[in-house]
């Protein structure tokens, strides 16, 4: 099983989700297996750990970085650039879109709706059940009916990112996946995949994993730790 | 202990104050400490409490004040020019004795600065920041877990102490997310509240009238009510004082004064150090008034160690209460940066190596 998008995939979910790690992992995943991506940051609520952290190691192996100006890089201002509208009229083999958590964040994306019209979006709701407010599968579901809400796009499926980053035990993920397995069937939405940080990979039992795994070299890091090495 | 989930840490200080029995808080938002209030939106409604968003920071400091001389737990959170407005209520709240606890998750300064993170209201936090003798009891986390356990256990302080306490955060601690527990609730009243709260004489049972006041207009008086602040001051530094030594055990030629998260950019260049060969020990002050005066001269004074550095992310704040507490017995050196870029482990052990 792997993990096959392409087009237009915005990735929203409620505050703390992981959206961003997702995103960044994912376009890595992707250009490594030969697509052209580029990703933007449509995160125009979070002041810290955004994708514009990972604009470096990204950059090297090729993937196109959409960010606000450099002079507003560190300013908490709700900025979109206008190269978002052309990457959308104009989509890569993969385009990710990374938006700002809960409905809040995703409304920046109803600014979007007019470059949208025609296209066909996946649109990825990210959830960790090890977060407040996404602990319940009904948690869930209310957050994706306010960020369809805000955003005026359907959710078209759903990744599992259970984690509590290096509290996380294989039997986490485990049953992480059979969390959002069950929210994937009350929602009637597929569950696109899960992810897992690289050092668990081997200890996870396959088995009970319904989908595809994404690996994670964890990029938001604080400064006393390092980055993960993207490698093929 | 519950079981662990992954918080921001604005929102765990949020989730504390909730689990420590306060239901009152009222703010104004501000970046890096806005999640506290977006949080709190949600969940206090969920446990009948409430959440008042003021007309600004001075307001929000008065709110805390009347909700305190009433006797009801309270707190509010800000970042640094939203706690300099609030600074003015401080000083009443400390001049009338009343328990208040005030989060202040540092950005850069001064004025707006930025909004990365920063330990520039060092000064502001333990030597004053309001007008008059008065002293917050101030704590200051190094992780989400201990910005959870010191929320918990500023309530209590501030009742036992009857003034206000302050969690001193930098940016960092407010935005990053770690795994937390949560203590089982306390969900306690404070037992002291007689002593203070404007509650009516009847309800308490009492003749005797409380009044909520700052003012003392004869010199005697005002002098006797100092004297009675420094009283508690003294009694905090004798039993509330918090540290946390690391790689004290061994013969280190340069003892460390780190506080917050930066205390944890100095553990990582500590522990790459020592396999180098290098010993390097540190004190993390975990109050930050009360100064840890004696853990840090002890350990400062140890035959093998040459010199002490205050690493801070300001311009020199802390390095003077390091001086001050070891008189000259030990070279004192500083090292930091206050624009938001937090200094890598790297950068430490740079610094380490050119004073060994």
């Amino acid at each position: 099983m792997d993990i096959n998008l392409g087009g237009i995939v915005i990735i929203v979910g409620n505050y703390g989700s992981g959206k961003t790690e997702v995103a960044v992992n994912l376009s890595v995943h992707q250009r490594l297996a030969g697509k052209e991506v580029r990703i933007g940051d449509l995160d125009l609520v979070n002041p810290y750990f955004r994708t514009r952290e990972a604009r470096k190691p990204l950059a090297d192996l090729g993937i196109d970085v959409v960010l606000p100006p450099k002079q507003y890089m560190h300013a908490d201002l709700p900025i979109l650039t206008p190269e978002i509208a052309g990457m959308i009229r104009r989509p890569s083999e993969l385009t990710l879109l990374d938006a700002g958590g809960d409905d809040v964040g995703a409304t920046v994306l109803s600014a979007l709706t007019d470059h949208l019209k025609g296209k066909t979006p996946h649109v990825l709701q990210v959830v960790n059940p090890f977060r407040p407010f996404t602990e319940s599968i009904e948690g869930c579901l209310k957050i994706r009916s306010e960020i369809e809400a805000a955003s005026r796009l359907l959710v078209t499926g759903i990744v599992g990112n259970a984690n509590l980053i290096d509290d996380t035990t294989a039997q986490d993920i485990e049953n992480g996946a059979e969390f959002v397995r069950d929210l994937a069937e009350k929602s009637g939405l597929p569950l696109v995949f899960i992810t897992a940080e690289k050092s668990l990979m081997p200890k996870i039992d396959k088995e009970r994993i319904p989908c595809p795994i994404l690996t994670i070299d964890r990029q938001l890091v604080p400064p006393w730790k390092k980055a993960g090495r993207f490698s093929p | 202990m519950g079981k662990k989930i992954l918080m921001k840490g604005n929102e765990a200080i949020g989730e504390a104050a909730i689990r420590a029995g306060c239901l009152n808080y009222f703010a104004y938002p501000i970046t890096p400490q806005s999640e506290v209030a977006e949080y709190l939106v949600k969940r206090m409604p969920e446990v009948g409490g409430v959440f008042v968003q003021g007309e600004s920071e001075v307001a929000v400091g008065y709110m805390i004040f009347g909700a305190s001389g009433a006797g009801a737990r309270v707190f509010t959170t800000s970042s640094s020019p939203g706690v300099s407005l609030m600074s003015e209520a401080i000083s009443y709240i400390a001049g009338a004795q009343c328990p208040a606890v005030f989060v202040n998750i540092i950005r850069g300064g001064p004025g707006l600065g930025g909004i990365l993170p920063s330990q520039g209201d060092y000064f502001q936090a333990t030597k004053g920041g309001g007008h008059g003798d008065y002293h917050m009891l101030v704590m200051a986390p190094a992780s989400v877990q201990e910005a959870v356990e010191m929320v918990m256990l500023a309530f209590p302080l501030a009742e036992k102490y009857r003034n206000p306490v302050m969690i001193l955060g930098d940016g960092l601690i407010g935005q990053m997310m770690e795994p937390v527990e949560f203590p089982d609730d306390l969900r306690t009243e404070p037992t002291n509240k007689d002593s203070w709260a404007t509650s009516g004489m009847k309800s308490r049972g009492s003749t005797e009238r409380n009044l909520v006041k700052s003012l003392y207009l004869d010199p005697t008086q005002l002098n006797d009510h100092n004297l009675n602040l420094k009283a508690k001051y003294d009694q905090m530094k004798a039993e509330e004082v918090r540290y946390e030594p690391y790689n004290t055990d061994g013969d280190y030629k340069i003892l460390i004064v780190s506080f917050g998260t930066m205390s944890r950019v100095c553990r990582t260049a500590i522990d790459f150090l020592k396999e180098e060969g290098i010993e390097v020990g540190m004190i993390r002050p975990q109050t930050v008034f009360p100064f840890p005066d004696a853990p840090i001269r002890d350990a400062a004074v140890k035959e093998s160690c040459k010199a002490v550095i205050s690493i801070e992310m300001n311009m020199g704040q802390m390095v003077e209460d390091v001086e001050r507490c070891l008189k000259g017995q030990r070279p004192v050196h500083w090292y930091g940066k206050c624009g938001g870029d937090v200094p890598t482990p790297e950068e430490i052990m740079e610094v380490i190596k050119e004073r060994l």
